[in-house]
């Protein structure tokens, strides 16, 4: 329908041309049209006239003015399709989407045939997900436009995602009826095959599958699809022979797939270990240059026949230099065995190379010595292999002894930081890889590296300082880092500003990555349109799959962890004051560190003040200059996001919901992770929702019913429901009873307790739980429950840094009621047992971090750090 | 370490790696750019654990005017999977698929007047040509080497090996 206000010709005219600007992002110029015809006393509250100025507006950055000029030109023509469609252009540029579906479909009332308005709606609906509202809208636009390519494509992928695979093969069919065939290298054709393809793949019928692919063989150009598909067809058909056919072609064709060669041995039916070792040996003999034919049967071979062939790999390995040899085989390490022949022979390679410079002392006469590096490949491989073994004594000789041999080398410096990493120690970890990084700025990996052991040691403005060596310059580093959606770094920082008590900055970096992955889903917007043209469908089709699924990344994984245990500490200890933040830091200080620290914090508060006054400065100038190059032709797609301030952050009325929202995506989509329903149960029972606290528990015992964790989650879940069944709703009591007996078997807490400690008398990452539980439940058992975790000397076989640096955390946070006596015994009897561990030795290092420095300066200050122990 | 194909799933971990190793980095959306418009171009280099530690992002060149050319965007290797041949491998992949869907007779890159090391990968290993430098082709100021591999040889050899 037209507008209730149609315009005179001039005007018109006028009208017109404020549209061609707006499409030619010219948006000054259609501001000076819209004036032109608001000038006229008679079209002042012109509606139409109104919203394209508000559109114009709004590309122009100015969103208020934008908003405000369409919803009073929407108010002055509510029948106007024009008013409408702006309406939802404007929502859907600030990303309301559902509200923008909403105005399309008011604007397609009044003009229901409207091309332009049916695609953006259809975009819309394939964005959210609304795929029975996307079929329908692409029906239309088929009607509307049959002979065009997407509109075809377009309806038949809305069954195809409907999984309705009986209807958009119909439509796919008709569709290339019509088409002509094309000539010999026609990639679009030959992507909408193998797209069919998939199509009927999916909808279970492999033989059509099959046959499909061989009437179509000549225009398909994608002949590693084809072949692939091919040979996984027949492969799930059972038809042997014909599927190995083609997996040798793949094999041929790309020796360094280790899934064809899988594939393969499927084909073949070959099951035996040696019969595997065999086929691997025959293509490493066809294939001399590939690897996995050469690394494959590592696996697979067991007792001398493995000695022989790691035997022969490691010396080929050794001799060339292959720095990677131990991260290729520390696959192999899950087989202790295998472990000790391999130790068994590089101890054997040392002794030998020393004397002989051969592998072996018996082949003293044979051919020529070995090259001197050898020796040194066998110490790094030594260092790494001890390393791996917890040995951190052995792996340190090693690492030094290479290091003796050949001073330079960057992988060597590389080792021995994560040597103290491992060994507890982030201090001295990330001086070697400080070290390291000197000795090739220009190389980001070790940058990259050098910038995540800082941040293990806490020390983020030496991690930014590091990483600004490769940001673009003019930006500060984080802000870049940002901008190219760095999650590492950004999480790291997380971790770092957790452990140091600073809540609010680690929750602005888990909102910047949880933003990232916002952004990406995002991005798919572009593609619903680009793809169809492209003819790309199997691969949009798995955007869209992933996309569906994104948060279940490993990134989010780590970065919603963070954010929900600094909310659920924010919950259980809310900031009270500015300097409450740093409380945690002053606690086992004495009074003249105290001050001296006091005083610190009051010239950084300062500085800290100027620097953000002058970033602030540095952000209006920013933005300024943002909005003078908008003016020109960049549109202001993007919605401006609130900025995250870390104290609002950390001070935020409801911590719990907010946990809430990053614990959602992680009960989609990584409900096999028992941390996230450990941490549903954690957030539950603080909100004390008793049902929601039962499903946490149900699905945490499905995935691992050992966890240790799991045990003081149920132990508290039974105390709780003690205590408050009596106020609860009787359906509710009755839920809970029905639905957690199998968790307790009517016994109490006590019980319980008692049971689980006996039941895992030698586990001390178990009797942690147990120990603290017994705590908890009764307050006078104290000295027994640390008399189990303190005395960690012989009973249990789990024994680590890492367990007792948990074990001391917990001591320190009160889980035992105070106890500092048992606690500096403990950390005696752990310092002893990890001298290399930095969790036991007081903080010498309170005078903040040191900065900078080559290898003296470094290495002196830990001279420093251990003569004031 | 597998070389494959790579597939939506893998984009990120590029983007990972590439921001790990690489001081040229790109978001998300032009990773997609190139799985979604040249999905066969680009592979991956992975460990048993399924971790990314290389990889090449490619594309066509779709200019008209010139002669079909594939060009590789990116290529990293993470330095703790050096020696192990993984670049060459993956480039080898990513131009056999050039040739074969698109009809490339050249791919074409840009390198760092300064990174010796993958100056001689190109040069030595991978017989690539320096056609031209491009003052200031980086963001820092650097200089780079346009460098060009004929694909003409290759596809014939590719073609002679399918019809074995």
């Amino acid at each position: 329908m037209p507008s209730s206000n149609p315009l005179p010709p001039k005007e018109n005219a006028l009208f017109k041309r404020i549209l061609k600007c707006y499409e030619q992002k010219q948006y000054k110029n259609g501001l000076k049209f819209a004036k032109q015809i608001l000038s006229n006393p008679k079209y002042t509250e012109h509606g139409e006239t109104l919203a394209m100025k508000g559109l114009t507006l709004n590309c122009l950055g100015r969103k208020e003015e934008a908003y405000e000029h369409v919803r009073r030109g929407l108010r002055n023509d509510l029948r106007s399709h024009v008013c409408w469609h702006v309406y939802g252009l404007l929502q859907r540029s600030d990303k309301k989407y559902d509200e923008a579906i909403k105005c399309y479909r008011n604007a397609l009332k009044w003009e229901k045939d409207n091309i332009q308005i049916l695609r953006d709606l259809s975009l819309l609906q394939i964005q959210m997900r609304d795929l029975e509202g996307y079929k329908d809208t692409r029906y239309q636009l088929l009607m509307l436009r049959p002979t065009q390519r997407a509109s075809w494509i377009g309806y038949a992928m809305s069954f195809h995602l409907l999984e309705d695979y009986k209807n958009a093969l119909n439509i796919l069919e008709t569709f290339l009826d019509q088409q002509q065939k094309g000539s010999n290298f026609d990639y679009e054709h030959s992507e909408l095959l193998l797209y069919q393809n998939l199509v009927i793949q999916e909808s279970g019928d492999l033989d059509e599958a099959l046959h499909h692919l061989e009437t179509n063989q000549n225009q398909i150009v994608d002949k590693l699809t084809f072949k692939d598909n091919l040979g996984q067809l027949h492969l799930k058909l059972k038809q042997f022979d014909r599927s190995s056919k083609y997996f040798k072609e793949l094999v041929r064709r790309n020796p360094e797939n280790t899934d064809c060669y899988k594939k393969l041995i499927q084909a073949m039916q070959i099951t035996e270990p040696k019969d595997i070792v065999n086929f691997y040996l025959y293509y490493a003999k066809k294939y001399p240059r590939a690897s996995p034919p050469k690394r494959l049967p590592l696996n697979y071979a067991e007792g001398d026949q493995f000695k022989t062939l790691v035997d022969a790999y490691m010396r080929k390995a050794l001799s060339k230099g292959v720095p990677p040899l131990f991260v290729d085989l520390s696959s192999l390490y899950n087989d202790k065995s295998k472990v000790e022949i391999i130790e068994a022979l590089l101890l054997q390679y040392v002794e030998a190379l020393k004397k002989v410079g051969k592998y072996s002392e018996s082949e003293v006469n044979n051919g020529p010595k070995e090259p001197a590096s050898a020796l040194l490949w066998v110490y790094f491989y030594l260092a790494q292999h001890y390393d791996y073994l917890n040995d951190s004594n052995k792996a340190l000789n090693y690492i030094d002894d290479a290091i003796e041999h050949t001073p330079t080398l960057i992988e060597l410096f590389v080792t021995k930081g994560r040597i103290y990493k491992h060994a507890g120690d982030p201090q001295k970890a990330y001086r070697w890889l400080e070290e390291a990084q000197a000795l090739d700025t220009a190389d980001r990996y070790i940058n990259s590296k050098c910038a995540k052991y800082m941040l293990r040691a806490d020390l983020v403005k030496e991690a930014e300082e590091t990483c600004a060596k490769f940001t673009r310059e003019g930006v500060s580093a984080m802000e870049n880092l940002n901008e190219m959606q760095c999650m590492w770094f950004q999480t790291e920082c997380a971790l770092a500003f957790q452990r140091l008590g600073k809540y609010g900055e680690a929750l602005k970096k888990c909102h910047e990555v949880d933003r990232h992955f916002s952004e990406i889903i995002e991005d798919q917007f572009d593609f619903h349109t680009y793809c169809m043209r492209k003819m790309t469908l199997r691969s949009y089709v798995g955007l869209l799959r992933l996309e569906d699924v994104l948060r279940g990344h490993p990134f989010y994984f780590k970065a919603a962890r963070c954010a929900i245990e600094v909310y659920l500490h924010l919950f259980d200890e809310p900031l009270k004051d500015e300097s409450a933040e740093q409380d945690i830091l002053t606690e086992n200080l004495a009074p003249s560190e105290l001050k001296k620290l006091r005083n610190k914090q009051r010239k950084a508060k300062k500085k800290a003040e100027q620097e953000s006054a002058q970033q602030r400065e540095a952000q209006v100038k920013r933005d300024q200059h943002h909005k003078s190059r908008q003016q020109g032709d960049v549109e202001a797609d993007a919605p401006q996001l609130d900025e995250l301030i870390p104290d609002k952050l950390a001070r935020v009325e409801d911590p719990l919901e907010q946990a809430i929202k990053f614990l959602y995506p992680l009960q989609r989509l990584s409900q096999n992770s028992i941390e996230t329903h450990l941490m549903a149960f954690e957030v539950y029972y603080r909100k004390k929702k008793g049902l929601l606290m039962v499903q946490s528990l149900k699905r945490a015992l499905k995935v691992d019913s050992k966890h240790p964790k799991l045990h003081s989650c149920l132990i508290r879940f039974n105390r709780f429901v003690a205590e408050n069944k009596s106020t609860w709703d009787p359906s509710v009591q009755q839920v809970v009873a029905k639905e957690s007996q199998p968790f307790f078997n009517g016994k109490d807490a006590k019980t319980l307790n008692k049971e689980f400690l006996t039941d895992h008398a030698t586990s001390l990452r178990a009797t942690l739980e147990g120990a603290r539980m017994m705590y908890h439940l009764d307050e006078k058992c104290q000295s027994q429950a640390l008399n189990l975790v303190t005395n960690i000397d012989n009973k249990y076989q789990d024994v680590n840094n890492e367990i007792c640096t948990e074990i001391l955390r917990s001591l320190k946070r009160g889980d035992f009621g105070s106890c500092d006596g048992e606690t500096e015994e403990y950390v005696q009897r752990c310092q002893e047992r990890f001298p290399f561990s930095a969790a036991y030795r007081p903080p010498c290092a309170a005078d903040g971090p040191i900065s900078g420095g080559g290898s003296n300066h470094a290495s002196g200050n830990e001279e420093n750090c251990n003569n004031s122990n | 370490m597998n070389i494959r194909c790579a597939k939506p799933e893998d984009l990120m971990n590029m983007q990972h790696c590439n921001l790990l190793c690489l001081p040229e980095n790109y978001q998300m959306k032009y990773y997609f750019y190139h799985g979604l418009s040249w999905p066969q171009l680009s592979y991956v280099a992975e460990d048993e654990k399924g971790k990314i530690v290389g990889y090449v992002l490619a594309k066509m060149e779709e200019d008209q005017e010139e002669l079909k050319h594939g060009h590789i965007t990116s290529l990293a290797v993470k330095r703790s999977h050096r020696r192990l041949g993984l670049a060459q491998k993956l480039m080898d992949q990513a131009s056999e698929a050039m040739v074969e869907c698109f009809d490339a007779k050249y791919v074409s890159l840009h390198v760092r007047k300064s990174n010796r090391a993958a100056l001689n990968l190109y040069k030595n290993s991978l017989k690539f040509e320096t056609v031209e430098i491009e003052p200031k082709y980086y963001a820092d100021g650097e200089d780079a080497y346009s460098m060009r591999r004929d694909l003409t040889e290759f596809a014939k050899r590719i073609k002679s090996l399918n019809e074995e």
